[in-house]
């Protein structure tokens, strides 16, 4: 698979104000990459020093296999973009913004505006200053999807949505990724990318932390080991493991050793009860960041 | 984009058009009834009393007031020198900074056109209503003058032009300005504060022959109205400065526009 957009060592800072330190990544043509990270990571900074709204201190962007350049038209045209705070001409109506949108593009983009308003259940009547922050949201996610991009940047694109439209969003965006199209989607919920995304990138401070495919990354962490047994002590001593909690007999290690190294060094002990448990993501996430 | 540039302005040219034309419809209305014989002959006693240096800073020594056209030639022409060249600040000053005050500029900036064709855009509907608001203003005091008695119909032409150089010059000025600017927040200051005090200076330098060179430091030196009143022609120095600096202000705004973070 081709990479459609590719980052290397991208650094932004604000003065003396790190937004980010070393970003270097990867998305595939067709795929659906999760850019995760907490509050003030560096997600939005690098996502608008991808779009050029804000200029790079260090590295190089590729897109196409091109050094990206935002003042090249077709590439403008080819990607659509959601802002995690969506601000529109507060004047205008639903209509009119969509409307006003249309006119940028050569091609006749009204068929899919039209199929993404019913879809999303936009009241196109209504002046963008009435709308709620859900209803704002939804109309970016128009702006963003109506020309057909061929890559898609969506920053924390189910904020302010409720449960309902956030599914239809994942179901629009799964459309999107079957006719081809690349996703950069960014959000500080795992949860929320990892039915949808085929590989993450997590971004700490300003750097990324790891890079993998999701299947990679699941198979690839620990796992929690659970052993009942009187003689506790001892095991933990022979296997050395980081413990995650301790109870009476019981201990939870943090295990990163393979299931038949583990099963033959507790083969000399008297178990009650072994548990070994794959790791959630959201625990998987929170290791990452502690 | 044009079209939603000009109804985004309209509203602010039909406020600042509406004061220059009621305050000269008003003016004009009560200006036959203020002039009897017996004030004519005070006012004129009363001019004798002023320094001639205050006079010549309102073109009084040049000119008399007590006509109604005499009135635009001295006091009038520096309300509409002062009212377009605010008006035309702020144009320049606000026309690309709201985008970013409104923080509607990171939809804007993703539309596929350059950052140099919004800023074309932008300039082209803030030179028309620049030329708009002149040429209202000089429909509406033809029609009034007309009305009210005789006037130089060539020397009024050449008066109601003249404003337009310094008012394209400031809003050029205000337009590189608001390039280095993060927000709107200090704005109306700045576009105020450079347009009083350039009338400032071109005032202080009319005062005393010592200070004339201030006269250098002030856009509103670039509409000569005196040597509009004295010789019925207008300075082509004055227009060949106004056209340099605003092409050169602008080019340096498009510089610096399309370098400029724009979040």
């Amino acid at each position: 698979m081709s990479k459609l957009l590719e980052i290397k060592h991208l650094k932004k800072y604000y003065g003396k104000t790190c937004g980010i330190e070393d970003v270097t990544l990867s998305i595939n043509e067709g795929e659906i990459y999760g850019f995760i990270g907490p509050n003030g990571a560096g997600k939005s900074t690098t996502i608008r020093t991808i779009i050029g709204l804000i200029k790079k201190n260090d590295g190089k962007i590729f897109y196409n296999g091109k050094e990206l350049d935002m003042s090249d038209i077709k590439v403008k045209e080819s990607i659509g973009y959601l802002p995690s705070e969506v601000n529109l001409y507060k004047e205008y109506t639903v209509k009119e913004m969509l409307d006003y949108h249309e006119t940028f593009y050569k091609k006749n983009i009204n068929k899919r505006r039209k199929e993404l308003v019913k879809l999303l259940k936009l009241d196109e009547l209504k002046r963008i200053e009435d709308l709620s922050l859900g209803n704002l949201k939804k109309v970016g996610i128009v702006l963003a999807l109506m020309h057909e991009p061929k890559f898609l940047i969506l920053d924390e694109p189910t904020s302010g949505l409720d449960p309902i439209m956030q599914s239809v969003l994942h179901d629009i965006l799964i459309e999107e990724k079957n006719k081809g199209t690349t996703i950069l989607y960014s959000s500080h919920v795992l949860s929320e990318v990892s039915n949808l995304c085929d590989t993450i990138g997590f971004i700490k401070n300003g750097v990324i932390i790891k890079e993998d495919s999701l299947v990679n990354i699941k198979n690839n962490s620990y796992t929690y080991l659970t052993i009942t047994s009187a003689e506790v002590d001892k095991i933990k001593k022979d296997l050395g493991l980081k413990v995650k909690e301790e109870n009476d007999n019981t201990i939870i290690f943090i295990n990163n050793i393979d299931a038949n190294t583990i099963i033959k060094k507790l083969s000399k002990y008297n178990i009650e009860r072994l548990l070994i448990e794959e790791v959630s993501l959201e625990d998987l996430f929170s290791s990452f960041y502690k | 984009m044009i079209k939603k540039e000009f109804k985004n302005n309209l509203k602010s040219f039909i406020i600042w058009s509406s004061v220059l034309i009621v305050m000269f419809v008003l003016v004009f209305a009560i200006y036959p009834f203020i002039l009897t014989d017996e004030t004519v002959e005070s006012l004129d006693e009363m001019m004798k009393v002023f320094p001639p240096e205050l006079l010549k800073t309102f073109n009084m020594d040049i000119t008399s007031i007590n006509t109604a056209y005499g009135w635009l030639k001295s006091e009038g022409f520096m309300f509409i020198l002062l009212i377009t060249g605010i008006y035309s600040s702020f144009l320049g000053i606000n026309i690309l900074l709201k985008e970013e005050s409104d923080k509607t500029i990171e939809y804007l900036s993703f539309l596929p056109i350059k950052r140099c064709s919004i800023l074309t855009k932008k300039i082209i509907v803030s030179l028309t209503y620049i030329l708009g608001i002149a040429l209202l203003i000089g429909v509406v005091n033809f029609i009034a003058l007309t009305i009210s008695g005789d006037f130089n119909r060539k020397e009024y032409l050449l008066l109601i032009i003249s404003p337009i150089f310094p008012s394209i010059v400031l809003f050029s000025l205000n337009l590189l300005i608001s390039t280095f600017l993060k927000s709107g927040k200090k704005s109306i200051g700045i576009s105020l504060g450079i347009v009083f005090i350039s009338y400032l200076l071109s005032m202080l330098s009319e005062v005393s022959e010592k200070v004339e060179g201030l006269k250098y430091l002030s856009v509103y030196t670039l509409a000569d109205v005196r040597h509009i009143i004295e010789f019925t022609s207008i300075s082509i120095p004055c227009i060949v400065i106004s056209i340099i600096l605003s092409i050169v202000f602008i080019t340096f705004s498009y510089i610096r526009y399309n370098k400029k973070e724009l979040v």
